[in-house]
């Protein structure tokens, strides 16, 4: 845009110190909120009322809250599942799979202990295994997506796509009429654990919490101060150089793979296996799948820092369950909830360009005089 | 040499031209005033600013101050588009063509006729007729990739004298030529300038391609201009003083060493290359401590891929190396690292530096396996940036600092930073290819110099390279490579340049009877 003589232009930052990242973060943030209420203007409560639903939901009220916590919990595992292959320049783009995988095989250790717990097993001992065997389901799918990868040079995004699938219809395999986890009342969803099965609360919050949240600290501190950190980090920005250095590329890729398919196997037990209120894997068991790529959308707006995406986690989470309500509570249009998480993508996408690029006024260009012209051939 | 400068007048100037990088002033203050129909030529070292200088006449790279001044009028080229449709042209040091396309498809491409239908008939008729009329025998028909270097660069050339370049800028345009690519590249660009009027800017670091062409010479140094004179009145010795700032001592080998023992064996070694072609076909020899062994040869003779094996980066089809009598034949990298191999890489930005990485993690990529810098698998940070402070002191390193990414170093002090890296470990085995290739003088002295250093600390020292000068300097024996094998090794004394170039062809010393 040209005003006299001075035009606007894009041109690259020199430096991006950190604050600037939360600055535009929250510029982003507040552009999507503006933008979604043209969602609201047709509703006869006001575009204010649906703000104060939506937040007083999923921030304020006492259940609306916890809700939100749990699914935050749920996206951080997710986003830290996709981080650490994202570090080693690998996509774990499928990871709903890997979450399918976890959720199956925590419901498989109280079914084959007896659908009932025995009294001869410590219960806490049951909760345990049921986590690890999420974790261990996890990682064995994302063990041989990285095997796939390493040895062979499959595309690790169209494995795990493709896994996706296969992990999708095993699950309905099972928790459909007749299958083995079926449900007393046979309505396609699985049997409910028993009471003495269900992962500690602390304020309303299952433990699953501290392991999202150690993850989430622990893998920065993990890639910024560790020697094995640095490899993946070295092998994610130049293999060639990693390997040069003496990097395992094979070894490298099957661990970040099997690290984050755990921590989406254990997504997938924090959800169906130790959320109050659920405490099964539900017929709409597929929602849950979808959910798991906000983690993916969570760990590129935070540029691969885990720890910075804690709030983003948070703010998904709260506005997809607040626009649910508030969609209920105001009769709003459906899939407002769908709409305001698309158009925060949409805007924190375009805060990329405000992080590396500015806008500023500079003298205009002089018309460029025409050249001689040439004498050709 | 070719005259005076021509009296043309002065077609484009830059006036004050500072450009910053992070932690970098390139260019400081530059003034440049270049005339129809002149080859002027810009010299300077490595990071001295020449290409950031070009670039900004060709609208890649905007100045913080300074002005261009086009016929008299003040421009400003947003990109090179502006520059382009002023009748600026730039070939690059590193090619931009599209390998599976024609050389007449590449040439049309972006050109203003290349809007909507294309004519390629016409095109190829136009071109046709310059390539004939200034001798150019180029295949216009064949695709980009079966072209050698030399011929890509006359695409690239083409390319931009047919989208209407009157001023050309060649960035290093004889980095990848062969003598006499060189010498045809020289000659074509001289009948273009007398019979066409082409005003020619050339960024070399190359003294005898700047006395060979050029009418005037503009020195840089250290992003300032220290010179600027008819070449007519200038000698090589002058440049040199000007591009430096005082003299080399062009290092070399004392003595033949008394050979130590052997330390690396290598025996009846075979490799395949990327395309699973045979590139080793059975390399035999030994190499002793305290030596330096040059590898002489044409590029593609198995070079690259002999460096690879014994790094442990390819594997051996056949045949073993042992390293002090133990077999490393199908050692890993790292495995080799800790044995004290050593190997500096060819490629020096995409395999031997993480552009996106500091210079301390750089530093980390020889040292994050070693106890010294690593306890209970956490980094020593501190250790590491006082031991890359003390690389960056020691070997010269020009850089704002140990946290500054690798990618804002220019290749010289990149160079020095690897060098001075590996060299830290203290290898008892250095494989060095290219270690000077793109290196300005005063750069490539330092790092010959350094491998000398090693050589008489004890080191066995292989040195790859395609710098005859270089190899007859540094070298106690010299092998030569030629399609896969070594010809011969002779010692120092026997290595005349006519023997080992012989020996570069496949042919036997012995058998012209240079022995």
């Amino acid at each position: 845009m040209r005003v006299g003589r001075h035009v606007l232009v894009l041109e690259r930052r020199p430096t991006r110190p950190a604050a600037h990242a939360v600055v535009t973060a929250v510029l982003a943030i507040a552009l999507a909120l503006a933008g979604s209420s043209v969602l609201f203007l047709s509703s006869e409560a006001g575009v204010f009322a649906a703000y104060r639903a939506i937040f007083g939901y999923a921030f304020v009220n006492p259940r609306g809250f916890v809700a939100t916590v749990h699914r935050a919990i749920y996206l951080l595992l997710c986003t830290v599942a996709f981080v650490v292959p994202l570090r080693a320049g690998l996509w774990n783009i499928g990871l709903p799979g890997q979450v399918y995988a976890g959720a199956l095989a925590a419901f498989a250790v109280p079914f084959a202990l007896g659908a009932e717990a025995p009294p001869s097993v410590s219960s806490a001992l049951v909760v345990a295994l049921m986590a690890a065997a999420a974790a261990a389901a996890g990682a064995a799918v994302g063990g041989t997506v990285g095997l796939l990868r390493a040895r062979f040079q499959v595309n690790e995004i169209l494995v795990t796509m493709m896994l996706n699938s296969i992990l999708f219809w095993l699950v309905a395999n099972f928790i459909k009429e007749g299958g083995p986890f079926m449900s007393a009342t046979a309505e396609g969803e699985s049997f409910t654990l028993p009471v003495a099965l269900r992962a500690l609360l602390v304020l309303d919050v299952p433990l699953t919490a501290a392991v999202a949240l150690a993850a989430a600290v622990l893998l920065d501190l993990f890639f910024a101060r560790t020697a094995a950190g640095y490899r993946v980090r070295a092998f994610g920005e130049n293999p060639a150089a990693a390997r040069y250095a003496g990097v395992y590329p094979v070894r490298l890729t099957v661990l970040v793979f099997v690290v984050g398919g755990a921590l989406a196997g254990l997504a997938g037990y924090h959800y169906f296996g130790a959320v109050p209120g659920l405490y099964k894997i539900p017929g709409n068991y597929g929602f849950y799948g979808d959910l798991a790529f906000y983690g993916i959308i969570c760990a590129l707006i935070a540029r691969g820092s885990s720890l910075g995406a804690v709030p983003i986690a948070l703010l998904f989470a709260g506005l997809s369950l607040g626009a649910r309500f508030a969609q209920g509570a105001l009769r709003l249009p459906f899939g407002v909830d769908y709409a305001m998480l698309g158009l925060l993508m949409m805007t924190f996408v375009g805060s990329h360009v405000l992080y590396h690029y500015r806008v500023a006024w500079r003298p205009a260009p002089l018309p460029v005089a025409p050249a001689p012209s040439p004498r050709w051939p | 040499m070719p005259d005076g400068a021509p009296a043309g007048e002065v077609v484009l100037e830059a006036r004050g031209i500072t450009k910053r990088f992070p932690g970098v002033l390139a260019l400081d203050g530059v003034d440049l005033d270049v005339r129809a129909g002149e080859v002027q030529a810009i010299l300077g070292q490595n990071g001295a600013g020449k290409t950031t200088l070009m670039n900004i006449l060709f609208g890649l790279v905007h100045p913080d101050e300074g002005q261009l001044v086009l016929h008299g009028r003040p421009v400003v080229f947003r990109s090179p588009h502006d520059a382009l449709a002023a009748g600026i042209g730039m070939v690059h040091q590193t090619r931009r063509l599209v390998a599976a396309h024609t050389v007449v498809e590449n040439v049309i491409l972006g050109h203003p006729r290349a809007r909507g239908v294309l004519d390629l008939r016409q095109a190829r008729r136009e071109l046709e007729a310059y390539c004939a009329r200034y001798g150019l025998a180029i295949d216009l028909g064949a695709k980009v990739w079966q072209l050698s270097e030399g011929e890509k660069q006359w695409v690239e050339i083409l390319k931009a004298l047919y989208g209407g370049a009157r001023i050309l800028i060649l960035d290093e345009p004889t980095s990848a030529l062969t003598p006499p690519e060189v010498k045809a590249l020289l000659d074509v660009l001289r009948a273009m300038v007398a019979q066409q009027g082409l005003t020619v800017l050339l960024v070399t670091h190359k003294l005898p391609i700047v006395m060979a062409i050029s009418h005037r010479v503009t020195v840089l140094r250290a992003g300032r201009v220290v010179a600027r004179l008819p070449t007519a009145a200038a000698t090589e010795a002058m440049l040199v003083q000007h591009m430096i700032g005082q003299e080399v001592a062009v290092p070399a080998a004392d003595a033949p060493a008394a050979a130590g023992p052997p330390v690396l064996d290598v025996d009846h070694l075979a490799a395949y290359n990327d395309k699973n072609l045979w590139a080793l076909r059975g390399v035999s020899f030994a190499l002793h401590a305290g030596e330096i062994l040059g590898v002489a040869g044409v590029t593609g003779n198995g070079q690259e891929e002999l460096a690879q094996v014994l790094a442990g980066l390819r594997p051996a089809a056949s045949g073993t190396v042992r390293l002090q009598g133990r077999d490393i034949t199908a050692a890993s990298p790292l495995e080799r690292w800790r044995l004290g191999i050593g190997y500096i890489p060819a490629e020096r930005t995409t395999v031997a530096s993480i552009a996106t990485f500091s210079l301390v993690e750089n530093t980390a990529m020889n040292f994050h396996f070693d106890p010294a810098y690593v306890r209970r698998g956490l980094f020593d940070y501190a250790g590491l940036e006082a031991l890359t402070a003390r690389i960056l002191a020691t070997y010269r390193v020009q850089a704002p600092g140990p946290r500054v990414q690798a990618q804002h170093l220019s290749g010289g002090n990149l160079q020095k930073l690897i060098l001075g890296r590996v060299l830290a470990r203290a290898p008892r085995v250095l494989i060095a290819h290219l270690p000077t290739q793109g290196l300005d003088v005063e750069a490539a002295a330092f790092v010959r110099r350094k491998l000398l250093e090693a050589r008489a600390g004890g080191a066995a020292v292989l040195l790859i390279s395609e710098d005859l000068d270089e190899i007859l300097s540094l070298c106690d024996r010299v092998a030569a490579m030629y399609e896969g094998r070594f010809v011969a090794i002779l010692p120092r004394e026997a290595a005349s340049a006519e023997a080992v170039g012989a020996m570069m062809a496949g042919v036997r010393p012995e058998a012209v009877g240079l022995l």
